[in-house]
């Protein structure tokens, strides 16, 4: 290929390389997505969470075509390390998304990683994983005083209503 | 001529009503009289109660509450008080603190501890603070009270009836009281309400604690000597009670009996209205109204949209059914009666 400067700048290549090169960075996602399917819920760095989680979704389309279907069956074996995880994902997470067309992973942002490096970090989940909430609801308190004197309005306004009709 | 005997006439009409109000006031002790005649005795029972514990014996208070847990607290016999527990503890303590829960019981904030106890302070915010609730309408309904006791001018009598235990979801407080015979014609305009409310926002202002004071009935029996109402109601109070004693508050200068303990001082309330004096009929002692009203606290207060609302929602008369007292009564009455219940 010609020596340009064009192959030095590198003004919008949206491809990201990860690790020692191509074959590297695919086995390092190989490993995050078996521990996403294993714990449902993994820790990485920003850019490596939002690597895997284009794989993790197009995994999980393809578990949800059926583990008799050839390619299916081909993709969690390549993808998933460790055997054990293959009937999970077929039997567990494929069934969980089945009225999800897409998004069933949620991607949060952590504080920095301790050590000296500072790294960007980020929380990766399935949807639907028995954990607690990644942004927890905070529920109004229904006995504060003023919550119970609304509450006599609303009943009292249905009540006005039901006798009105 | 017909000036001068004009003159004559209403001279001798004022004459004659100045000699009959003359005579009617001194047949019925003055408002002040009575007022202090009260003060006095509650200081004076106040006063021999604080001299039962002369020399000084300490109590061990453990505190319970988040963040607080097995703080443990010296205090005094008879002389400590949750808020000086409190004041031990942080600003945040005592300026949001409501109600004292010790060993269970709740405590009013001003009351002296008799004994080593584990305490709780309530406040308004926690996970369950009915108790809290409960005990700011009752004040309120006390506030209400004394407003009423002090509002109207020297001439009419007052008189203020048990004040009915209402749950906080009803929408208002309320107050009975009986006024003269001279008021039964009167029906309260937008501009008496308002200065009703008034002088209730001039005693929050003041910041008044409520004292409380455990007493036997016969004490209270001579505090409100000048009223027969009263009498009866110390009365079914001190049966009630287990240990038939009775707690009396007083609030400034206005002595009172309430069913339940109050919060610790006025300034707890912030948006205070008087929204409705309704009138129930003849009672036992002379037209039987009812005062309502509706209050939030410092801590939780209404955006005024939403304070709009509740208020028109406690210009309507809340129903009250004697037969059940600790049980929440009917939904309050609109009127249309409700048909499907």
């Amino acid at each position: 290929m010609r020596l340009t400067l064009r192959a030095l700048i590198s003004h919008g290549r949206v491809a990201r390389k990860m690790g020692l090169g191509p074959e590297s960075r695919i086995n390092m996602l190989r490993n995050l997505l078996t521990g996403l399917v294993r714990h449902e819920r993994i820790e990485t760095t920003t850019a490596r969470a939002d690597e895997v989680r284009f794989y993790a979704e197009k995994l999980v389309d393809y578990a949800k075509r059926g583990d008799t279907d050839e390619k299916a069956m081909k993709m969690a074996s390549f993808w998933l390390t460790e055997k054990d995880l293959v009937p999970k994902l077929f039997n567990v997470l494929a069934p969980r998304f089945e009225t999800h067309s897409k998004g069933y992973t949620r991607m949060a942002r952590l504080p920095n990683r301790d050590n000296l490096d500072r790294a960007k970090m980020a929380v990766l989940e399935y949807k639907g994983n028995p954990f607690p909430p990644l942004y927890p609801v905070k529920k109004d308190n229904e006995l504060t005083l003023i919550n119970q004197l609304l509450r006599g309005y609303r009943e009292d306004r249905a009540q006005q209503l039901a006798t009105k009709a | 001529m017909a000036t001068r005997s004009a003159c004559r006439a209403l001279e001798r009409r004022f004459a004659s009503a100045a000699a009959a109000a003359a005579a009617a006031a001194a047949a019925r002790p003055l408002v002040a009289e009575v007022r202090s005649q009260r003060n006095a005795v509650f200081s004076r029972e106040q006063a021999r109660q604080r001299a039962l514990y002369p020399r000084i014996e300490k109590i061990e208070v453990s505190m319970q509450g988040p963040g607080l847990d097995g703080t443990l607290l010296v205090m005094n016999r008879g002389m400590s008080t949750p808020l000086s527990c409190a004041r031990h503890l942080t600003e945040y303590h005592v300026n949001n603190s409501v109600l004292a829960l010790v060993d269970g019981e709740p405590w009013p904030l001003h009351q002296p501890l008799t004994d080593s106890c584990s305490m709780t302070l309530l406040t308004f915010k926690d996970s369950d603070p009915t108790l809290a609730n409960q005990a700011y309408w009752r004040s309120c309904a006390a506030l209400l009270g004394q407003v009423l006791q002090t509002a109207f001018k020297d001439d009419y009598t007052v008189e203020l009836l048990s004040t009915p235990e209402v749950p906080v979801t009803s929408g208002a407080f309320c107050c009975d009281v009986a006024l003269d015979p001279q008021l039964d014609s009167w029906t309260p305009s937008e501009e008496s309400l308002r200065s009703l409310t008034k002088g209730a926002q001039q005693l929050i202002h003041k910041d008044l604690p409520w004292e409380p004071l455990e007493v036997a009935p016969s004490v209270a029996l001579e505090v409100f000597s000048h009223s027969r109402c009263k009498q009866e109601e110390v009365e079914e109070k001190a049966a009630q009670h287990p240990k038939g004693r009775v707690t009396l508050y007083r609030c400034g200068d206005h002595v009172l009996l309430s069913a339940g303990p109050l919060v610790a001082r006025t300034g707890l309330c912030s948006q205070y209205e008087v929204t409705a004096l309704h009138s129930l009929g003849q009672g036992p002692w002379g037209l039987h109204r009812r005062a309502q009203g509706l209050s939030l606290p410092l801590q939780l207060q209404a955006h005024h949209t939403v304070w709009r609302k509740l208020r028109q929602r406690a210009e309507k008369l809340v129903e009250v059914s004697r037969l059940e007292e600790a049980a929440p009564p009917s939904p309050p009455d609109s009127t249309p009666p409700p048909t499907s219940q």
